[in-house]
C-alpha cells in the first residue's frame, strides 16, 4: 500500500504553522524515514497520517482513498509509540493480542497470529511476563509484535529506539529493518537519529523549519544536500561551512578569507557565498610562519582516525579527520588544503550548483 | 539538634508553660461564666428546657417576667435541644457544677427520672409551703406521680385529639362526629367521605406513632404493663399482645381495607405530611397531639372540628393520658436554689401564665382557673373547636391506664409499638406482628430491671 | 545523643543464638537520666493525648460492653459476652446490619458508576469541559446539613420539585423518606451526590494521568471506545478505584449526620444504620453497655474493610 502526501499542511491555532507544504509519495514496500531536529514536526506528520492528529489543509492518500477524515482504525494501519504504549496489566500477549481483541477476531485466528507475531520477535518463552518484567529491547519487540500481529500492510514508528542503550538500538535497528523486508511492509518511520535514517531508509524525508528540506535517497541526501541545514544535518563529523567572497579582480576565483581559494570554471554567481567542505575531505601539513593559514587547538584520537580542531587565520573553526595517527600539538601553526567535493551555498543556505577546479590554497 | 532543643526548652520552659496555662485558663474561664451568672444578691437557677422555635420564646417571655416579679431568684433558660437527648445530658451531668437545678423532662422519662434519684420531688416543696394542687389538671398530675407522691408538675401538656374537616362534611352531607366518638362511627364517616367524593379525599389517617396505641389503650382502659401500667410496682411484665390492641389495630385494618385510610408513614415528616393533606382538603380525618391546633387553624380555609380520642363501640371512654413534658428539681444543689426552682414551678403553674401558654403554644392550660382568663376566652370565640382538647383533659378521671406509663426505656418500647404498627399497616398479621413486640420488649425490660438489681 | 550500637565491643562475634540473648540482656541501646528526661518530655504529650482520647474510650468501651448499664448510665451487673449474643440475634439488630449493608454498597456501587461515568466524560477534550469539570467537583464544598436540606426541599412530598414535577407529569407523587424502601433511596440518592465531587476528583485525575498513547495505539488497533473504556481506563485506574471504594465503603458505615438529618433512622427503622443506632442506644434510650457493644461490632465491621484494603492496595489491585 502506498501513501501520498499533498500539500499537507498543519496548524495549531489560526495563525500558527506548524508544517506547510508536505508533499510526498511512499512507495508499497518502502522503508521512509522523516527525520529532522526535535521540535520540526516529524512526529505531528507521523500522527496526521495516522489519523490522531487532524490536518489543517491538503490530502493523505492511502492507495487511492483520500482518507483526511478517517478515523485511525479505518485507516488500516499499525503504529510503535516511543514509549512503546504496552498494557502495564496485560500480559505480553494479551499486549499482543488487544487490538485483534478490540475488532472481535475469532480466537483460533488471534492465537495463531499472536503465537506467530512472538516468533518472529523471539518472545515466545516471555508470553506470560507482564511488560515491567521485561528489559528495554524486549518491550520494543512487544510493540513490534502487536504491530505484526495487526496484519496492517502500514507501519508508522514514532522514535522506536529512543528509549534503547546506543548497542541496543543497533541491534534493533537490523531486527525492524529484517522485519520490514520480511512483511513487506509499507514502513514509516521517524527519528531524529540521521544514523538511524541513513542505514535503514528507502528514502529519507528531511523536516525543519515546517518544511520539507529535502527528499532523496540516504546518498543522495549525502552527496547532494539541497542546502546547508541538510549538509549539516548528515555526516559525522559535521561538514565545515565557511564564509567566502567572490575576488574583486577575478570573478571566478572566491576567497575564504585570505585562508583559502577557490578556482571556479564559471564565474561565481554573487559577492558572498558559503562553502561546504567535508571533513575527511580536507589535508592539513605542518607549516611555518607565511605558509601556514591556521592554528592548532586540540586533536582527538579515535584510533582508525584523528579529528583535528582548527582556526583559520580569519578566525572561523574548523575540524578535519585524518586517517591513522596524527600528531599535532596545540598551537601549532599547519596549513589547511581541500580539493575535492565542495560544495556552494548561497548566504541563506541554499545550494548553487557550481563546476570548480576545486582546489584551494593560499 | 535535640539538645540544642532541650537547652531551648529548658530556658524557656517556665514562661512557655504559663503561657499555655493561662492560654487554656482563659478559655476555660471563659466558658464557665458564660450565662451562668446572676445579678447580684439573687440565685441563679440553671434551667434547662427542650422548647424551640415560638414555644421557646413564649417560654423565655414566661421566665423574663418571673424574674421581674421578684428579686431572690434569676432563672437562667437554656436550651438543650430534643426531649430524647436532654435526657441523657441531665443524667450524666448529674453533680458536676454544669448540671441545671431546674429541667424540663418529656412524659416517657418519668421513670428514668424517678429511678435516677437525682431528683428532689416536688411533693417535698408541696407538703412544706402547703401548695394547693388541686387546680392543676388530676390526669396531667397523675402522670408524674408514684403512689400518692408528687415527682414533677406537669408544664407543656399535650393530649391527642380527632381532627376533622367539618367544612367537607357539610358538603358531602355527612353526620361529624359526636364529642366522643366511637371506631364505627370514625369508620362510617371515613368511608361516606370516601365513597362520596369519588375517592378524591382521604377518609382518615392514623400515624405510626407508639404514643397514639398507647393512648387507645389508655382510652379502653387497658394497662399495656402489669402493676397498672407501672404505677402500683416494678413493671415485670407488658402485654402488648392484648385484646384491646388488637381491637385498635383491626378498626385501623378495616379502613385500609376499605380504601379511606392513607398512610404517611412515622416520624416528623409523618406529620408535616398529614397536616399538609388535611389542610389541602385531600384528608377528612386525622388523630394528632392537641399541640396542632395552631397550626391547623392558621391559614386553614376550612373549618376545623375536634373531637375526643375514639374509643371502641359498647365500652365508654376512659380518657386518655397527656403527652409533653414536666418540671423536676435536681437534689444535687443546694436547698435555696431548689426552693427558688420550685418558685418558678408554680408561677409557671398560675392560671395567668397557663392561660397565656395555651394561646401562644397549643399546649393545654393545666389550671383549671385558665379557662377564666381573657386571653382564652378571646381564643375560644374565634375558634370554638380549640375549646374541645381542654374539656377532654378536664373529663378524664385518673386511674392507672391512663396516667402515663412508669416504665424505663419507653423510648425502644415505642419504637416497637410502631414496627409493629407498620406490620400490620402494610398488611401483616396482627398476632404476629404483636407476639414479636411483645417478645422484644420483655426481654428489654428483664435487661433493664437485671441492670438496676429490681 | 543516642549511644551508637556499635559502641558494644562484644557485638557481632557470637552465634544468633547467643546473640539475641546478648541483645536481650545487656544494653545495646541505653538512655541516660537526661536522654531519659527527653524522651518522657518528648512522648508525653502525644502519649497523654492518645490515652485519653483513643485508649481509654477504647477499653472502656470494651469493659462497658461486657456490663449491664442502670438507669444513669452506670455497669452493674457483669453479663460477659451476652450483649454481643443479644444483638446478634436480635431481628432488630440484625435488620440495622442489614440496611446498613443495603445503604453502603447502594452508595459505593452508584457513588463509583457515576464517579466514573463523569470522570470518563470530563476526561474528552471537548470544549467548555472546563465548567464541567468544576460543576461536577462542586459537591466536595458542601456541608452535611447544608446536602440534607436541600434534598428534604426536594423530597417534600407536596411542595418538592420531584413531587411537583410527578403532579405535572401526572404521574403518582413517590413518597420519598416516609416509605420504607423510598426513604432508603432518598438517603441514598442524597449521600450519593454528596461524595460524588470528591469521587469525580480522584476518578478525573487517574483517568488523566493513564497515557494517551494507550489510547492512541488502542484507536489504531480499531478499539472502540467503549473497549477502551473497559479495557483500559478501568484496568490502569483500578488502584485509584478500589481505593475510593473502600473510602466509600467506611464512610458509608460511619454516615451519621445525614441520616439524623433526614431520617432519623426511620421510617420504622429502615433507615436506622449502625452508627445511628449506636447513637440512639446511647443518648435516646441511655442503654450504653449495648451501645458499647455495638461500637465494638461496628469497629470490627470497618476493621476488616480496612484490613481488606491494605491487603489488596499492597498489590496494587491489577498491576
Amino acid at each position: 500500500m502506498s501513501i501520498t502526501l499533498n500539500d499537507v499542511r498543519k496548524d495549531y491555532d489560526s495563525q500558527t504553522a506548524v508544517l506547510k507544504n508536505v508533499s510526498a509519495k511512499i512507495e508499497t514496500g518502502e522503508f521512509f524515514v522523516i527525520v529532522g531536529p526535535s521540535g520540526c514536526g516529524k512526529s505531528t506528520l507521523l500522527r496526521m497520517i495516522a489519523g490522531l492528529t487532524p490536518i489543517t489543509a491538503g490530502e493523505i492518500k492511502i492507495d487511492d482513498t483520500v482518507v483526511n477524515d478517517l478515523p485511525p482504525k479505518a485507516r488500516k494501519l499499525t503504529m510503535v509509540f516511543q514509549n512503546y504504549a504496552l498494557f502495564p496489566f496485560l500480559s505480553v500477549w494479551d499486549n499482543v493480542a488487544f487490538g485483534l481483541k478490540a475488532r472481535k477476531l475469532a480466537t483460533d485466528d488471534i492465537n495463531a497470529r499472536v503465537k506467530e507475531a512472538l516468533k518472529m520477535v523471539n518472545l515466545t518463552k516471555l508470553a506470560k511476563r507482564k511488560p515491567r518484567e521485561l528489559s528495554g529491547g524486549q518491550r520494543q519487540r512487544v510493540a513490534l509484535a502487536r504491530a505484526v500481529a495487526s496484519d496492517a500492510k502500514i507501519c508508522l514508528m514514532d522514535e522506536p529506539l529512543s528509549n534503547l542503550d546506543a548497542q541496543l538500538r543497533i541491534k534493533m535497528r537490523q531486527e525492524i529493518y529484517a522485519l520490514q523486508r520480511k512483511l513487506g511492509l509499507t514502513l514509516i518511520y521517524v527519528t531524529h537519529d540521521q544514523v538511524e535514517a541513513m542505514t535503514m531508509a528507502d528514502h529519507i524525508m528531511v523536516l525543519n523549519d515546517r518544511h520539507v528540506q529535502q527528499i532523496g535517497t540516504p546518498s543522495d541526501i549525502y552527496q547532494n544536500p539541497r542546502n546547508a541545514f541538510v549538509a549539516k544535518f548528515f555526516g559525522t563529523p559535521q561538514i565545515n561551512i565557511l564564509p567566502a567572497k567572490r575576488s574583486e579582480e577575478n570573478s571566478h576565483i572566491v576567497n575564504v578569507s585570505s585562508d583559502l581559494q577557490i578556482v571556479l570554471d564559471e564565474e561565481a554567481p554573487s559577492a558572498n557565498l558559503q562553502i561546504g567542505i567535508r571533513p575527511d575531505d580536507m589535508q592539513v601539513k605542518r607549516a611555518d610562519g607565511v605558509e601556514s593559514n591556521a592554528v592548532v587547538k586540540n586533536t582527538e584520537f579515535l584510533g582508525d582516525e584523528t579529528i583535528v580542531y582548527a582556526t583559520l587565520n580569519s578566525g572561523s573553526d574548523i575540524h578535519v579527520v585524518l586517517p591513522g595517527k596524527a600528531d599535532f600539538r596545540s598551537y601549532e601553526p599547519i596549513r589547511v588544503t581541500a580539493n575535492a567535493n565542495l560544495m556552494f551555498f548561497d548566504p541563506d543556505g541554499k545550494r548553487i550548483d557550481l563546476s570548480k577546479e576545486a582546489y584551494v590554497h593560499a | 539538634m535535640i539538645a540544642k532543643f532541650g537547652t531551648f526548652l529548658k530556658k524557656h520552659f517556665l514562661p512557655i508553660l504559663g503561657v499555655i496555662v493561662i492560654a487554656i485558663g482563659v478559655v476555660f474561664v471563659n466558658a464557665s461564666h458564660h450565662e451562668t451568672t446572676a445579678k447580684a444578691g439573687r440565685t441563679p437557677i440553671v434551667f434547662w428546657h427542650e422548647m424551640g422555635g415560638p414555644a421557646e420564646q413564649a417560654l423565655d417571655k414566661m421566665v423574663k417576667s418571673f424574674n421581674q416579679s421578684q428579686d431572690k431568684y434569676e432563672v437562667i433558660p437554656q436550651y438543650e435541644g430534643s426531649y430524647d437527648e436532654a435526657v441523657q445530658k441531665i443524667i450524666q451531668s448529674h453533680g458536676t457544677s454544669a448540671s441545671p437545678a431546674l429541667f424540663q423532662s418529656f412524659d416517657i422519662s418519668t421513670a428514668q427520672m424517678m429511678h435516677s434519684k437525682y431528683t428532689t420531688p416536688v411533693q417535698k416543696f408541696i407538703d412544706e409551703e402547703h401548695y394547693d394542687t388541686s387546680d392543676i389538671s388530676p390526669v396531667a398530675r397523675s402522670f408524674y406521680s408514684n403512689k400518692g407522691q408528687q415527682l414533677a408538675l406537669p408544664f407543656n401538656t399535650s393530649q391527642p385529639v380527632l381532627y376533622y374537616n367539618a367544612t367537607l362534611l357539610k358538603k358531602y352531607g355527612i353526620t361529624p362526629p359526636s364529642k366522643s366518638p366511637s371506631y364505627s362511627e370514625i369508620t362510617r364517616i371515613a368511608k361516606q367521605l370516601y365513597e362520596k367524593s369519588h375517592h378524591q379525599v382521604k377518609g382518615m389517617t392514623m400515624e405510626i406513632y407508639g404514643w397514639l396505641l398507647e393512648e387507645a389503650l389508655a382510652n379502653d382502659k387497658t394497662s399495656l404493663i402489669n402493676h397498672g401500667d407501672g404505677h402500683t410496682g416494678n413493671p415485670t411484665k407488658i402485654s402488648v399482645n392484648n385484646p384491646n390492641t388488637v381491637k385498635f389495630l383491626k378498626w385501623i385494618r378495616t379502613n385500609i381495607k376499605s380504601g379511606d385510610f392513607v398512610n404517611y408513614g412515622s416520624g416528623a415528616s409523618a406529620e408535616t405530611n398529614e397536616i399538609a393533606a388535611f389542610l389541602a382538603g385531600k384528608l377528612g380525618i386525622f388523630v394528632q397531639s392537641s399541640a396542632y391546633i395552631g397550626q391547623l387553624t392558621t391559614g386553614n380555609k376550612n373549618e376545623l372540628g375536634i373531637s375526643y380520642f375514639p374509643h371502641p363501640d359498647g365500652t365508654k371512654a376512659n380518657g386518655v393520658g397527656i403527652g409533653g413534658a414536666a418540671l423536676w428539681i435536681s437534689n444535687d444543689k443546694p436547698e435555696k436554689v431548689q426552693k427558688g426552682a420550685f418558685e418558678f414551678i408554680k408561677y409557671a403553674e398560675n392560671a395567668k401564665n397557663q392561660a397565656n401558654w395555651q394561646v401562644a403554644t397549643g399546649y393545654l392550660a393545666l389550671n383549671k382557673n385558665s379557662q377564666k382568663e381573657k386571653v382564652l376566652q378571646d381564643l375560644y370565640k374565634k375558634i370554638p373547636a380549640a375549646r374541645v382538647p381542654g374539656e377532654q383533659l378536664a373529663s378524664a378521671k385518673p386511674n392507672n391506664a391512663n396516667s402515663g406509663i412508669l416504665m424505663e426505656g419507653m423510648q425502644l418500647t415505642r419504637e416497637l409499638e410502631e414496627t409493629a404498627m407498620e406490620t400490620v399497616y402494610n398488611g401483616g398479621n396482627i398476632n404476629s406482628a404483636l407476639t414479636t413486640a411483645d417478645k422484644a420488649m420483655n426481654a428489654n425490660l428483664q435487661t433493664t430491671n437485671k441492670a438496676n438489681g429490681r | 545523643m543516642l549511644k551508637s550500637p556499635a559502641s558494644n565491643p562484644t557485638a557481632g562475634v557470637h552465634s544468633a543464638d547467643t546473640q539475641a540473648k546478648i541483645e536481650a540482656s545487656e544494653k545495646t541501646f541505653s538512655l541516660n537520666a537526661k536522654d531519659k528526661y527527653y524522651a518522657w518530655l518528648f512522648l508525653g504529650p502525644s502519649l497523654l493525648i492518645l490515652g485519653v482520647f483513643i485508649f481509654y474510650p477504647m477499653f472502656r468501651t470494651l469493659y462497658l460492653s461486657l456490663f449491664l448499664t442502670n438507669t444513669v448510665g452506670k455497669p452493674t451487673v457483669f453479663v460477659g459476652l451476652q450483649n454481643y449474643v443479644n444483638l446478634l440475634t436480635s431481628a432488630d439488630y440484625l435488620n440495622s446490619l442489614l440496611v446498613t449493608m443495603v445503604y453502603v454498597l447502594g452508595v459505593t456501587a452508584a457513588t463509583i458508576v457515576l464517579g466514573l461515568l463523569l470522570a470518563n466524560l470530563a476526561s474528552k477534550q471537548l470544549a467548555g469541559i472546563g465548567i464541567f469539570r468544576t460543576l461536577f467537583s462542586a459537591t466536595m464544598g458542601v456541608s452535611v446539613s447544608v446536602a440534607a436540606i436541600f434534598w428534604l426541599f426536594i423530597f417534600n412530598p407536596s411542595t418538592g420539585f420531584l413531587a411537583l414535577m410527578s403532579t405535572w407529569l401526572h404521574l403518582p407523587v413517590i413518597p420519598w423518606l416516609t416509605n420504607s424502601t423510598w426513604a432508603m433511596i432518598a438517603v441514598i440518592i442524597t449521600t450519593v451526590w454528596m461524595n460524588l465531587g470528591f469521587t469525580f476528583l480522584i476518578l478525573f485525575g487517574a483517568i488523566q494521568s493513564v497515557p494517551r498513547t494507550l489510547y492512541e495505539a488502542a484507536s489504531i488497533e480499531g478499539a472502540s471506545s467503549r473497549f477502551q473504556f473497559f479495557h483500559i481506563t478501568i484496568p490502569s485506574i483500578s488502584p485509584t478505584l478500589f481505593f475510593v471504594s473502600i473510602v466509600t465503603l467506611i464512610e458509608g458505615f460511619k454516615s451519621f449526620g445525614l441520616i439524623d438529618l433526614m431520617t432519623k433512622g426511620g421510617p420504622t427503622n429502615a433507615t436506622n444504620m449502625l452508627v445511628y443506632r449506636i447513637y440512639k442506644d446511647a443518648f435516646y434510650s441511655g442503654n450504653f453497655s449495648q451501645a458499647s457493644a455495638e461500637s465494638l461490632i461496628l469497629t470490627v465491621i470497618i476493621a476488616l474493610f480496612t484490613l481488606l484494603q491494605f491487603k489488596v492496595l499492597e498489590k496494587r489491585v491489577n498491576y
